[in-house]
């Protein structure tokens, strides 16, 4: 609608031009500070330098809004007006008083800790299973690879028509079922009983493919040497798994605990375009969301996602410390 | 101590510096940016606008103009918006004729149809907010409290030039709604209340009369069991009938609060929020009797589509494709002049309920300045000319000169004269629902406590409201 676009974006053009220079010369500058000026080694201050787009980049968009969350969860922020402290209100509120927030903590965390082991447990059956010799296997990793790469809202339409109470996929495959036992199919977005698991089983699908192919490349990546050694000593193919493949795939099966247990946590696309009844409650992002933009609460809505980040740190502390007892690292042993 | 030599180094390192901050800084700058040709802007605008297209067109008002000053540069204007696609082309002509005629300012307009309350509030808050930008009656008072918008009481008071600054012909509702604590926020343009189309082909094809103004609840409720009808042919008032393979619809209600379940707790005589702002009887008698007629329309009586049904198969496109012969919608909608509406429609007034009064919800939108803008008078200006333009292009505009039926068929030539009478008898009926800073806080409550187990069906509408209505009064202003 503007009258000389590529007039209006000149401005914005420059301040790329300007910023990526900028970047480029700080990192210079900072070779030179810690070389010249410090006699740090080469080596050293050439490592540093190639940092420093990242770490300025990390405080600018990434330590600087973790400070201020923490500072502005103590206020009233309504991010119109400057924010007042107000002590710790919001928390005490948020605990005691908030109709939404322990329904809303329920759901989110009985969602991540159903769904990670349920998803990495199946992602490395379909690992293995794809890691057999079989015709067209390349066609099968595909056809299980490619949910992983619909966009998020594509996959919750989807499920959404599946989900379908009355000419839905799911429960046209289920309804005889249900009728065997004199029940009606489910409602699945819209009975707070079903949501937990109609969001459970739309995260199975989407999270297969890319989990796979990460266990697929730790399968393939074990040596044959012990398989064979396991052989000669008549070990079977279930002792095999048991006793080598998931010990040695240990890191791998580690790393996407962690980044599956963050990302269920976090949630938020697939709940806001499910439109799933609210009385089963909220995901903990959509509150947030909810409160910081829809009511412009944002201190109170800061509160929250403080709480968030405090679970999902104390969980992944409990996860890594879990990693001397649980993850085996064969570079370590020795 | 640092050597000459580091000095040399630091030097270099604190211009790079510089240079970050200054690409990172933002380039919003105060004074105003140019076009062409036209006036500087002026200082008081009453003084200094006059009325060149004296009497409106259909399309565009009156344009501020500067008579004696042409040639001086004319001030950038943003604005904000939040229509659709179409809605967005149409309001751009309407920009254009007044941009071309505007000899003071330009408006560049964006619109936002998606979360455009969270872009609004997010620009708000980090400076980079629009000049200009449309509110409506559940945010105005929400924003001017925070003082995000530019109070233009006294504006409008010293305008005489513009036709949309003409207080005594505006409607009171609308004004009351643009006002917060005596001080005018914005200007309305826009007052419409809720009517009820009809498809009237559906109707005559399943002889049922068409609504008359004595229809109450009851007649609206036979009439649509008559027109919801299951994959056997049997209608909702028949033994037999089977809710599961209805195919055709008499009614469609949203099972998300819309039509909004207030205009029936007013057409009982119940309120949702007292007029003191300090309590909330939903769980009074007049008011659970509305509550309950309203949910059973679907849950006993079956004569609406399932919630899930409306959200996989659109709403209004339900009525404009003939599965649904009744629907609740704004006056401005316009559905039965839609070019995918099948079969003949009209709108008809809402049936009265127990009280004996059709109320509905009036929607009523505005234009306000936000208060931050460094060009209070131009943005004030275009305000005045924007509101004239749209008041001449939505359906009914909140002024008496406009809310006439010559005036309606021409802003919207192709609708039935029967529905412009209905959108006319209908002006009186519709109420500004009570809002006030952090009603979203009980909107938010309302939605998710009250009518989501509602019309699920969960309990009944006494129980539910008995347990609502604390939460509902824990969300007042104390």
């Amino acid at each position: 609608m503007a009258g000389d676009p590529l007039g209006d974006y000149l401005p914005t053009f420059i301040r790329y031009i300007v910023a990526g220079v900028a970047v480029f010369a700080l990192t210079v500058g900072v070779f030179y500070l810690f070389r010249k000026v410090f006699h740090w080694r080469r080596e050293a201050a050439i490592g540093l330098a190639l940092i420093t787009p990242w770490f300025t980049g990390f405080l600018i968009f990434s330590a600087f809004p973790i400070l201020a969350s923490f500072v502005l969860s103590f206020t009233d922020y309504n991010l119109q007006q400057a924010p007042n402290f107000i002590g710790t209100k919001n928390y005490e509120q948020l605990f005691t008083k908030d109709i939404n927030f322990w329904p809303s903590l329920r759901l989110t965390l009985l969602y991540a800790v159903i769904s990670v082991p349920l998803s990495v447990f199946f992602s490395l059956m379909l690992a293995i299973l794809l890691n057999q010799k079989l015709r067209l296997i390349g066609v099968y990793r595909v056809i299980y690879y490619l949910p992983s790469i619909v966009p998020a809202v594509a996959v919750v339409l989807l499920w959404r028509w599946i989900f379908n109470p009355d000419v839905g996929l799911l429960n046209t495959v289920l309804s005889p079922i249900f009728t065997l036992i004199g029940q009606t199919p489910p409602d699945w977005f819209g009975d707070e009983s079903w949501v937990l698991p109609a969001f459970i089983i739309m995260s199975l699908w989407t999270a297969l493919g890319n989990n796979m192919v990460i266990l697929l490349g730790s399968r393939k990546g074990l040596s044959v040497d012990l398989y064979e050694a396991a052989d000669l000593d008549g070990a079977s193919g279930f002792t095999k798994f048991v006793k080598i493949t998931i010990p040695l795939m240990t890191p791998a099966l580690f790393f996407l605990v962690v980044v599956e247990f963050s990302s269920a946590m976090q949630l938020s696309t697939p709940a806001f375009f499910a439109r799933a009844t609210p009385a089963a409650g909220r995901f903990m992002n959509v509150l947030i969301y909810n409160y910081g933009f829809e009511q412009a609460r944002m201190g109170y809505a800061t509160a929250l996602a403080v709480i968030l980040f405090l679970i999902l740190l104390g969980a992944t502390i409990i996860i890594f410390r879990s990693q001397s007892s649980l993850v085996y690292y064969e570079g370590q042993q020795g | 101590m640092i050597s000459q030599k580091k000095w040399r180094l630091f030097l270099p390192l604190l211009f790079i510096l510089s240079l970050v901050f200054a690409a990172c800084g933002d380039t919003a700058t105060t004074a105003p940016t140019t076009t062409a040709a036209g006036a500087a802007t002026t200082s008081a605008v009453g003084a200094v606008t006059t009325n060149v297209a004296g009497t409106t067109t259909s399309a565009v008002g009156a344009v501020t103009t500067v008579a004696a000053a042409n040639n001086g540069p004319k001030t950038e204007l943003t604005m904000s918006i939040w229509a659709g696609v179409d809605e967005a082309k149409e309001f751009q002509a309407i920009i254009d004729n007044i941009n071309t005629k505007a000899t003071t300012y330009h408006i560049t307009v964006q619109s936002s149809p998606q979360e455009y309350w969270t872009k609004v509030q997010t620009a708000l808050a980090s400076g980079t907010a629009s000049d200009l930008m449309w509110v409506d009656q559940d945010h105005i008072s929400g924003l001017a409290d925070k003082g995000s918008l530019l109070d233009i009481t006294d504006m409008v008071k010293g305008d005489k030039a513009h036709p949309a600054a003409n207080l005594d012909d505006y409607f009171q509702g609308p004004l009351d709604a643009a006002s917060y604590k005596s001080k005018m926020y914005g200007l309305p343009w826009l007052d419409q209340p809720l009517v009820l189309y009809v498809n009237t082909d559906m109707f005559k094809a399943a002889g049922v009369s068409n609504p008359t103004a004595d229809w109450t609840w009851d007649d609206f409720l036979k009439a649509a069991q008559k027109l919801t009808v299951d994959a056997s042919g049997k209608t909702a008032d028949q033994p037999g009938f089977d809710p599961k393979t209805t195919k055709q619809w008499g009614f469609s209600d949203n099972g998300t609060d819309w039509p909004p379940t207030q205009m029936y707790i007013w057409q009982a005589g119940g309120v949702t929020i007292s007029p003191d702002l300090k309590t909330s009887p939903i769980d009074s008698p007049e008011a659970v009797k509305a509550e309950q007629w309203y949910a059973d329309l679907s849950l006993k009586y079956h004569i609406s589509p399932t919630p899930t049904q409306v959200k996989d198969q659109g709403f209004d496109s339900m009525f404009t494709a003939g599965k649904v012969a009744m629907f609740v919608g704004g006056a401005a909608d316009s559905l039965e002049t839609r070019d995918n509406m099948k079969g003949a429609a009209q709108a008809f007034l809402v049936p009265k309920g127990p009280a004996g009064n059709r109320q509905t919800i009036a929607s009523v939108d505005f234009t306000s300045i936000n208060a931050k803008t460094q060009h209070k008078d131009a943005a004030y200006a275009a305000l005045a000319d924007i509101t004239d333009g749209i008041q001449h292009w939505k359906v009914p505009a909140p002024r008496k000169s406009l809310s006439t039926k010559d005036a309606i068929q021409k802003a919207q030539p192709k609708r039935p004269a029967g529905s412009i009478d209905t959108i006319l008898a209908a002006l009186p009926d519709g109420k500004a629902p009570p809002t006030y800073p952090g009603y979203a806080q009980w909107g938010d409550v309302w939605s998710n406590q009250f009518i989501d187990p509602l019309f699920r069906g969960k309990d009944t509408a006494a129980n539910i409201a008995k347990k609502a209505r604390p939460l509902l009064e824990d969300t007042l202003p104390k």
